[in-house]
């Protein structure tokens, strides 16, 4: 191996890297999956449920089968084996077989030569069916009920997965308690709301394959779930990831209208094409789970932290998706960044006749996080302590191990506190606006990767990155990593050209292929710069080695003295001594052809033996401290956050460009699920399923932000960088609501905190004489 | 998401498209910037076999202080500087409507008839018969008030409140003939709910008149919605008052965005002739404002809330005015 | 009923063109399905989103709100229109180096709405462009490097 890079002789990399594709996008020529097309392709159309709950009697396709101009219309049974993003919980078909689950819920699906056409069969199909109890309550579904959504429910309930922690001892922590804080959250579902309707081409082949086209996170599972339900092995399956326009989660798991699209296609030797509207995007859903949970604090008369005892019921909708990780999720991600020396969780997911929630950006970390954050700021309040005081007498060190063993390395928490604290003005305006006025802290803790892959053990690697370089110089670089959008592409290219030491513009990125590329698991977790960082370094690292032996070779000096110069090879004290990098490769190029290169990365060992141990733990965490400053008006409750200053520790910012648009990107978020944005239901049914009644924030809307990049270099990071894609999303919320607390006086613990709910807050506060000040 | 197939007319004179009308009675629908009617049309709600598109009528056109053409773009009307300091409430409620880019295409005519809107209507077609159609398309009950009369969609064009208060006319022709009315009358008070304004079969609004009392008043329109764009109304608020000193010469208040038509309060308003527009009377009337409107829970923010917000809606809106007319409270 | 077309003549990124195109047609399929432009996004087809703009005389336009018939005899410029050749429009170069197309879904809709922003007014101010780009819906960078990116642009940099 060549030597280690020297930290700070960086050409590219930390500084701001505009993404590689940029151009493509800005004039319109990249290529998203509805973009594509194929020689007699056929429009793919699926039949919703228009009931919540109930038993299929029948489906008459006859009908809409014999309507010239359609090629294919396929029931569930045609598929019927079930598949899901995590093993242990395989309850989804690509077609509803023997139940729907929800309104939208996929009754059959239909290839014909155009919409019009498509969407008369679609009309053509008759269902009958027996109407079921609809379940829409959580709380009611941790009982035992009539007609329970799933077999697989707990004990005839529609809890489909349980989870009971206790690290410590709680009780006894509570009992020699000086402080106590009680907090019940109540949170909304929300959705990922990216602005690219999800879409897939199939096409089968008489050569035996089948290439699949779609708007996915993680090509990988969709390769698996594919070959699981059509019953092809999967070198018979080729998967393609085109552009994706956004995804944050709502493009992770295999979803059923792939799979039906593969199967339209199998089953006509056509391409076919599943495009979906808005309404269908919103009933897809796996958004973020509607949540109820409770948080009880205990702490010393200081304010050190003793004890939390959280419970939560999460409204899973009709599938279980990633849900088994989100109930985990919604405990254990409150394990930092302070030190929690007891800690006692009860977690239940419970199924409802709602389209299904799943994993979206900060999954599982957002809810739970605002809880503890609106807890800690009145835990400090009580204890009569500054917030930022509170938070670093509590914080974890480097290094530690929290109680339920996750094990922290880096963290530069107390630097973020610090940074914020002094860029905010905190100390002259913390209690001391006017009325309707307030600033707030929040802070952040999140995964940097999670340490699990889902279906295989750790000892198969996480992310593989191949280099191919012909004589030409350019380097064709290949991995399943998912650019949706995060410019994982243009790191996956700096890390390349910074390591070889070629010119940015040398390096390609080729388009996930599975076919080409090596296994990646892909855009989720917040685990590509880590992992796909990790492997592509070492790919990097590996084809400089054969660069640096041929130019070893055509200098006459050994390769320990050869030093990588800018797109050249030099003798490490005669820098005038060297041979250009094209000289370099194509020596290096004698005896093998292309040279071609690879590296991998697997977390290392870490958690503890117990059951659910794994969940959570991560090669590295992200930490975050945020401040808001807001204005509201008293008397409409309407108010808006003016800036936000955003401490983050990302361990070394590879790309700056890129966390701060992902920082950005994230409070957008953030302040979408906190100021409006909501799924708003009426029993099973949504009642909002498009982009004007699903609020996402407008550019008004939007606070200053100033992003302060304090991390220090994480040990095992690539080049010492963490996460930035999800974990800038969690300090958001609970910043704003404590900074609406310091304005008005009132505790928000139901979101999305409408004006109305400001008013009545308000309201409230004021009918108990509770005056704020000065008001 | 294409449009189910139907005839494309594209008269260039008003007396070719009435005759257009005639021949399709019943069976069309006027086409004006098609930001309103294409979105619903993609809803599959209330379709029909023609569409007259209006663009190419000259007579609709034109705008000046006194007259604006049922066919000048939202955005031709917000750039326009000289209406703006005429009608400063009328300025306010065009930079509130949508989008800039719905008001690129979306007319003042299209603006005026703009479809009333409820969550059980404005849904696509699988939504509603997953539910059950409701009496405003093909159905025949009401999701919001049980019952099977009434229809209580809200009206949430932002344009129509602040006209109204500026006492402004609809020009109309219609195949029996041309009339003037005032703008209100154009909205059917006393009707069902469902057909949302009271135009003779055909009849197409030509464009709005606005006398000259109009530009003696200041005026203001405050709108309430969750984003500061995109968003319908989920009430607007339009005042316009003529004031000497403090005291009232003329006052008008309308709201939009609460029940089925925009509406004036001239019972109201007219105690408040003659006298000083001062806070305590302001108060009092807003108060009064609020309690005389119904919403209903068929929009985004609950019924409730958007009943409070009337008397604060319509108290700074007046308010506005006053500023802007240079009086003291 | 079945579809009643009529043959429309545009101006379509400076060359002219004839297409027959059925009565009902809106003029983003047109660009899409049937001239196969792909660069202008369909995201949600009712106006709600802004993906979809495009110029028609210059003017933006919700081309999934405008009947295609009703552009015949206009000059339509589609994101592919606002660039010489293999070049970048200083919009769109604005827009790469401030790093204001993350997903890059909406940025065809926000570089043809920024250009006839910057087209009325050459020298906005940050509001201006708030207010001007309030059409266009982005999920992924909480807007602030594309109205940083506008505002580069206008002003040369
Ligand atoms: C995302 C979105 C947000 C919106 N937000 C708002 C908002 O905040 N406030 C608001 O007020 N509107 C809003 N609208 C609605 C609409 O775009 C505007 O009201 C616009 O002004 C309508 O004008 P148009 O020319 O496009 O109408 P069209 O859609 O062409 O017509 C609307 C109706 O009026 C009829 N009509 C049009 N002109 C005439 C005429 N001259 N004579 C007789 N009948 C006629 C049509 O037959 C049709 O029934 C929104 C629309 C969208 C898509
Ligand atoms: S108010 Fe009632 S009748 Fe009217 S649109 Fe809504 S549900 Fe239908
Ligand atoms: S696709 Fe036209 S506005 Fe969304
Ligand atoms: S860049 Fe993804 S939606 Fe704007």
């Amino acid at each position: 191996m060549g030597s280690a890079l020297p930290p700070d002789g960086f050409t590219l990399l930390g500084g701001r890297i505009p993404y590689i594709e940029g151009p493509l996008k800005v004039t319109g020529r990249a290529e998203y999956t509805d973009d594509l097309q194929r020689p007699g392709m056929l429009v793919g159309r699926l039949l919703r449920s228009p009931w919540a709950h109930a038993r299929i009697r029948s489906i008459d396709v006859s009908a809409a089968r014999s309507l010239p101009g359609v090629y294919a219309v396929l029931t569930g049974e045609r598929y019927p084996t079930p598949f899901g993003v995590l093993p242990i919980t395989h309850d989804e078909t690509a077609i509803a077989v023997g139940k729907v689950r929800y309104i939208g819920d996929i009754l059959a699906a239909v290839a014909a030569q155009d919409e019009p056409t498509a969407e008369r069969a679609i009309a053509l199909i008759r269902v009958e069916v027996e109407p079921l109890a609809e379940h829409t309550d959580p709380k009611v579904g941790v009982t035992p009920v009539t007609d329970p959504i799933h077999d697989r429910g707990l004990n005839g309930s529609n809890v489909q997965k349980e989870v009971a922690q206790h690290f410590g001892d709680v009780d006894a922590a509570f009992a020699r308690a000086a402080q106590t804080v009680r907090v019940r959250g109540s949170f909304a579902g929300v959705t990922h709301a990216f602005t690219e309707p999800m879409a897939t081409i199939a096409e089968a082949t008489p050569d035996g394959r089948l290439t699949v086209w779609s708007a996915t996170q993680v090509p990988h599972y969709l390769h698996r779930a594919l070959s699981e339900v059509l019953g092809l092995p999967m070198h018979r399956i080729r998967v393609i990831k085109p552009e994706v326009g956004g995804g944050f989660g709502g493009k992770s798991d295999p979803l059923p209208h792939e799979i039906a699209c593969a199967a339209l296609a199998l089953e006509t030797g056509r391409p076919v094409k599943v495009l979906f509207d808005r309404e269908d995007v919103f009933l897809t859903n796996h958004g973020r789970h509607p949540t109820q949970n409770d948080l009880r604090v205990a702490a010393d008369a200081d304010g050190r932290l003793l004890a939390y005892d959280l419970s939560a019921v999460i409204d899973g909708g009709a599938w279980s998706s990633f849900g088994t990780v989100t109930t985990y999720y919604n405990g254990v991600l409150a394990m930092g960044p302070y030190r929690v020396p007891n800690f006692r969780y009860h977690g239940r997911r419970v199924y409802t006749n709602r389209p299904p929630s799943g994993a979206m950006r900060a999954h599982g970390g957002t809810n739970v996080r605002y809880t503890v954050e609106v807890a800690l700021d009145e835990l400090a309040e009580k204890v009569g302590i500054d917030p930022f005081e509170l938070r670093r007498r509590n914080a974890l060190p480097p290094h530690s191990t929290t109680v339920n063993q996750f094990r922290i390395t880096s963290t530069s928490f107390l630097a973020c506190l610090d940074a914020v604290r002094a860029a905010s003005g905190w100390d002259a305006a913390f209690r001391q606006l006017p009325y309707g006025e307030g600033i707030g802290l929040g802070c952040g803790f999140y995964i940097s990767g999670s340490n699990s892959p889902i279906h295989f053990t750790p000892k198969m690697p996480q992310s593989t990155v191949h280099l191919k370089v012909d004589m030409d110089g350019g380097i064709a670089v290949h991995s399943m990593q998912a650019d949706i959008g995060q410019g994982s592409n243009t790191l996956l290219a700096a890390i390349v050209a910074e390591v070889v030491g070629v010119a940015l513009e040398r390096v390609h990125v080729i388009r996930v292929d599975s076919d080409v590329s090596p296994i990646d698991l892909g855009s989720y977790s917040s685990r590509v710069t880590f992992m796909m960082g990790n492997a592509a370094r070492r790919a990097a690292e590996d084809l400089r080695t054969r660069l640096v032996r041929g130019a070893s070779e055509l200098l006459g000096y050994p390769p320990e003295q050869i030093r990588v110069g800018r797109e050249r090879f030099e003798v490490a004290h005669r820098p005038d001594v060297s041979v250009t990098y094209l000289e370099a490769l194509h020596r290096a190029m004698e005896r093998t052809g292309a040279l071609t290169a690879a590296g991998a990365y697997s977390s290392p060992p870490m958690g503890g033996s117990f059951k659910g141990a794994r969940a959570g733990t991560a090669p590295a965490y992200s930490f975050a401290a945020y401040v808001a400053r807001v204005r509201v008006d008293a008397e409409t409750g309407e108010y808006r956050v003016g800036k936000m200053w955003a401490a983050f520790d990302c361990g070394r910012p590879l790309n700056r460009l890129a966390v701060e648009g992902q920082i950005e990107g994230s409070i957008h978020m953030g302040l979408g699920q906190l100021m409006g944005e909501t799924l708003n239901y009426r029993g099973a049914r949504l009642m909002n399923p498009s982009l004007l009644d699903y609020k996402i924030p407008m550019p008004a809307q939007m606070p200053e932000v100033e992003c302060l990049l304090v991390g220090e270099d994480d040990p095992e990071g690539p080049f010492g960088a963490k996460e930035a894609g999800e974990g800038p999303l969690v300090a958001t919320l609970p910043a704003v609501a404590n900074a609406l607390y310091d304005a008005v006086g009132v505790r928000f613990t139901d979101l999305p905190i409408t004006p109305e709910k400001v008013v009545k807050g308000i309201e409230l506060r004021q009918r108990e004489g509770r005056p704020w000040k000065g008001e | 998401m294409h449009l189910d197939p139907f005839e494309l007319h594209r008269p260039s004179s008003l007396e070719e498209a009435l005759r257009l009308a005639t021949a399709h009675a019943g069976g069309f629908d006027y086409l004006a910037g098609g930001t309103d009617l294409l979105p619903n049309y993609k809803m599959h709600l209330n379709l029909r076999p023609h569409l007259i598109a209006l663009d190419a009528v000259a007579e609709l056109r034109g705008r000046g202080l006194e007259r604006l053409g049922a066919m000048e773009r939202l955005a031709d009307l917000e750039r326009d500087t000289e209406l703006a300091r005429a009608y400063p409430g009328f300025a306010d409620a065009l930079a509130e409507v949508a989008t800039p880019l719905v008001r690129a295409s979306g007319t003042l005519g299209g603006n005026l008839l703009v479809e009333t809107r409820c969550f059980f209507f404005n849904q696509s077609h699988f939504w509603r018969e997953s539910l059950g159609y409701c009496l405003k398309a093909e159905g025949d009950r009401c999701h919001v008030v049980p019952q099977k009369e009434r229809c209580y969609a809200t009206f949430s064009g932002d344009l129509a409140p602040v006209l109204m208060a500026l006492d402004a006319e609809a020009e109309l022709a219609g195949p029996g003939g041309r009339r003037r009315v005032p703008l209100g009358a154009i909205y059917d008070a006393a009707g069902d709910g469902i057909r949302r304004h009271r135009l003779g079969p055909g009849e197409i609004v030509v464009a709005v008149h606005l006398p000259a009392a109009a530009r003696a008043r200041a005026s203001a329109y405050l709108k309430l919605r969750v984003r500061p764009s995109f968003d319908f109304p989920e009430l607007g608020a339009a005042a316009a008052a003529e004031l000497d000193g403090g005291r009232v010469r003329s006052l008008a208040v309308a709201v939009g965005g609460l029940e089925t038509y925009p509406r004036r309060f001239d019972e109201l308003t007219a105690p408040l002739v003659g006298e000083h527009l001062s806070d305590d009377r302001l108060r009092a009337f807003s108060e009064a404002v609020m309690r005389a409107v119904r919403p209903v829970h068929n929009t985004f923010l609950a019924p409730d809330y958007r009943r409070k917000m009337t008397r604060v809606y319509v108290r700074r809106a007046v308010e506005k005015v006053r500023e802007r007319s240079g009086a003291a409270a | 009923m079945s579809g009643l077309r009529a043959l429309v003549r545009l101006t379509l990124n400076g060359h002219p063109v004839e297409v027959s195109c059925p009565d009902e047609r809106v003029l983003l399929d047109l660009v899409r399905e049937e001239l196969h432009l792909t660069g202008t996004k369909r995201g949600c087809d009712l106006g709600t989103c802004g993906c979809c703009t495009v110029l028609l005389d210059g003017r933006p336009t919700l081309s999934c709100l405008t009947l295609a018939r009703l552009a015949d005899g206009r000059s339509l410029t589609t994101i592919e229109g606002l660039s010489p050749g293999t070049g970048l429009s200083p919009v769109q170069r604005a827009f790469v180096e401030h790093g204001a197309t993350q997903c890059g879904f909406c940025t065809p809709g926000f570089i043809v709405a920024a250009t006839a922003l910057l087209g009325e007014h050459p020298h906005p101010t940050r509001e201006e462009v708030v207010r001007g780009l309030s059409g266009n819906l982005c999920r992924c960078t909480g807007y602030a490097k594309i109205i940083e990116a506008v505002l580069a642009a206008a002003e040369g940099r």
